[in-house]
Order: C-alpha cells, then structure tokens, then sequence
C-alpha cells in the first residue's frame, strides 16, 4: 500500500502567527498588535520634559519597541500599551529629558491582562 | 478542580530580577510546612519558562493535611492564597483570576495600603477576604540577584535571603497556615522573615470564605 503524506499542520492563533526570527511590525506601524501587549511588564515608566527635549530623537530611534512618537510640535510620547519600562531612552537621552517613574504613581496606563502573554 | 484540603499558594513575580525571590516564597513555604508533617508541592510554572526580564511569572505551591493526589496538575487554578514580589503586578494583571471567595492577597509594597486598593482587580471585593501589604525591602539585609538557582545550580545565597525573608514570613501570619518556628528553621535569615511576620499591614475587606 503506497504511503501517502498528508501534512498536519499545527494550529496558531492569528495574533501570535508571526514569520521566521519573530518579526513583526511596530505598533506605530500596524495599529494594534492584540497578542503582544507588554505594557504590563513595566515597573518603571518614562516621563518627557518638553522644556529640555532637544528633537534628537535618540530616543525615538533607540526605542526596542518603537512605541515612541514625535508629533509635528516636537512633543515626544510613549505609547504606554506597548512600553516595556527597559529605561532605555532614559539612559541615552543627553538633556536628562527623561525621567523613570514608578508604575504605581499614575492611576491609569496599563493594560490588565487576564494571562500571561 | 481543586481536592477541597489542599491549600494553594500562587506568587508572582518578575522574570530574572526577581526569580529567585519568588521561587524561594514557594520552596520555602512548602518546606515549612513540610516540617510541621503536611503534605506539599512547589514548582515553577512551566509555560513561563523560559523567563525574560521583567515579565510576569507565576510560582506556585501546594500544602494539604492529606496527601496530594494530583501528582501532574502544574498549575495552581483556584488560588486561596495570592503573593505579589513586586507592587506594579498588581496593576497589570488579574492576578486573582481563579480566585474563590475569601481568598488573601499579599503585596511587597512601600505604600500605604489605601493606596493600594484602587489597583485592586474589579472584582476583588466580593473575592478577597484580606489584603496585606509588606515593605519587605526595609527589612532585607540585601536585594540580590542570583542567576545560578535560575538553571538548576546551587543556590549561593541559600534560601529566603533578599527580599523573600519579610515575604515569606508576612504570608506565613496572614495566611496562617504555618508557624514562625517552622518558617525560622527553614529561611537563611530568619530575623527577616521575623521582622516580615511582625511588621504586616492587614486590611480585612469581608468576603466570606465559600
């Protein structure tokens, strides 16, 4: 009896089917990433002083989740679905425009998850 | 479903930073009440292995006056007791998901309690029996991180060093289930834990136990 391949394929859910080296596009991008809300892994989160910014955009460019955002008057905003508080921007801003603030000391901002991502 | 004499305790934590902290409120929890002649699990959760920095990871362990018989159940659904390493998990997840009425949440915070219960879940009144919050990072001889434990090596520091030790001893009071004496013998810093046991904020906010 000749055998015959029939491919079983595994099924993924579409908000976590991602391509080959886990790439996928930034919130910025795309709009809404549903399965991959990491704002909840933040303890720490950044806030911009507009008076020192400088428009270097080091931080929007050295953001790991791209969810930094410049709008045409120069405020800079994270966007806090997505920020992981990693405090990089922080680090590398040079005016010391960026601060860390603890999660807990703003009321709002977090997505509350139901499970773990 | 949950066997109706086991007493399940589920600590979150954070990924790396706090893995050691978390894993040793479990394995310390369990061990003394191990001492005391009861019957006990702990173990890590296996779907949040491996851990990345800062995510959120569950810890769990299992204490019965009979022996357990759910040798391969590797997760806690219904927790009666709910232990936070770090406050802003409070804000991010369900973390009383599965809880039945009358359950006990304890936080490792340095705020007040009242501030604190604005970030409680919505559906924690009707849940939550008590809500305890303990600063255990005044009480903590050193906040350290040890990678070793997290592969299966020696762990350096021993057990309940850090901020584990107030941990471990508030939930020992609040959840009652375990006696300070047992919980000195097994904790590397047993005047930690002590001070964890005495120093607890308690808030009773009267959902009847089921």
């Amino acid at each position: 009896m000749p055998y015959a391949y029939t491919p079983k394929l595994i099924h993924i859910p579409p908000e976590k089917d991602v391509p080959f080296g886990m790439i996928v596009p930034a919130p910025e991008v795309s709009g809404e990433q549903p399965g991959m809300i990491t704002g909840n892994w933040r303890q720490k989160r950044p806030v911009f002083d507009p008076m020192r910014c400088t428009q270097c955009r080091s931080c929007e460019m050295l953001c790991p989740d791209a969810c930094i955002s410049i709008d045409e008057k120069g405020i800079v905003d994270s966007d806090m679905k997505y920020c992981k508080g990693c405090g990089v921007c922080a680090f590398e801003c040079r005016e010391g425009a960026i601060v860390m603030v603890p999660e807990l000391d703003f009321e709002d901002g977090v997505v509350r998850l139901e499970t773990v991502f | 479903m949950q066997e109706p004499e086991i007493l399940e305790i589920n600590v979150w934590t954070r990924g790396v930073v706090m893995d050691k902290e978390g894993r040793d409120v479990t394995f310390a929890l369990a061990r003394a009440a191990q001492e005391e002649g009861k019957f006990v699990q702990a173990f890590d959760n296996y779907v949040d292995q491996p851990d990345r920095v800062n995510v959120p990871m569950r810890k769990y362990a299992r204490i019965s006056a009979v022996e357990i018989e759910d040798k391969y159940v590797y997760e806690n659904h219904e927790p009666n007791i709910v232990v936070l390493v770090e406050e802003s998990l409070l804000k991010g997840m369900n973390v009383l998901r599965g809880m039945r009425p009358g359950g006990t949440l304890i936080v490792n915070s340095h705020r007040p309690i009242a501030d604190l219960v604005k970030f409680l879940p919505p559906h924690a009144p009707g849940t939550l029996r008590s809500f305890a919050v303990i600063h255990a990072e005044r009480f903590a001889r050193r906040v350290m991180a040890d990678f070793l434990g997290a592969e299966g090596a020696s762990v350096r520091g021993g057990l309940g060093r850090g901020i584990a030790g107030p941990i471990i001893g508030a939930t020992a009071r609040v959840g009652g289930f375990v006696s300070l004496d047992a919980v000195r013998k097994v904790v590397s810093d047993p005047a930690a834990a002590e001070r964890g046991w005495e120093s607890v904020q308690i808030r009773e906010l009267g959902a009847a136990t089921v």
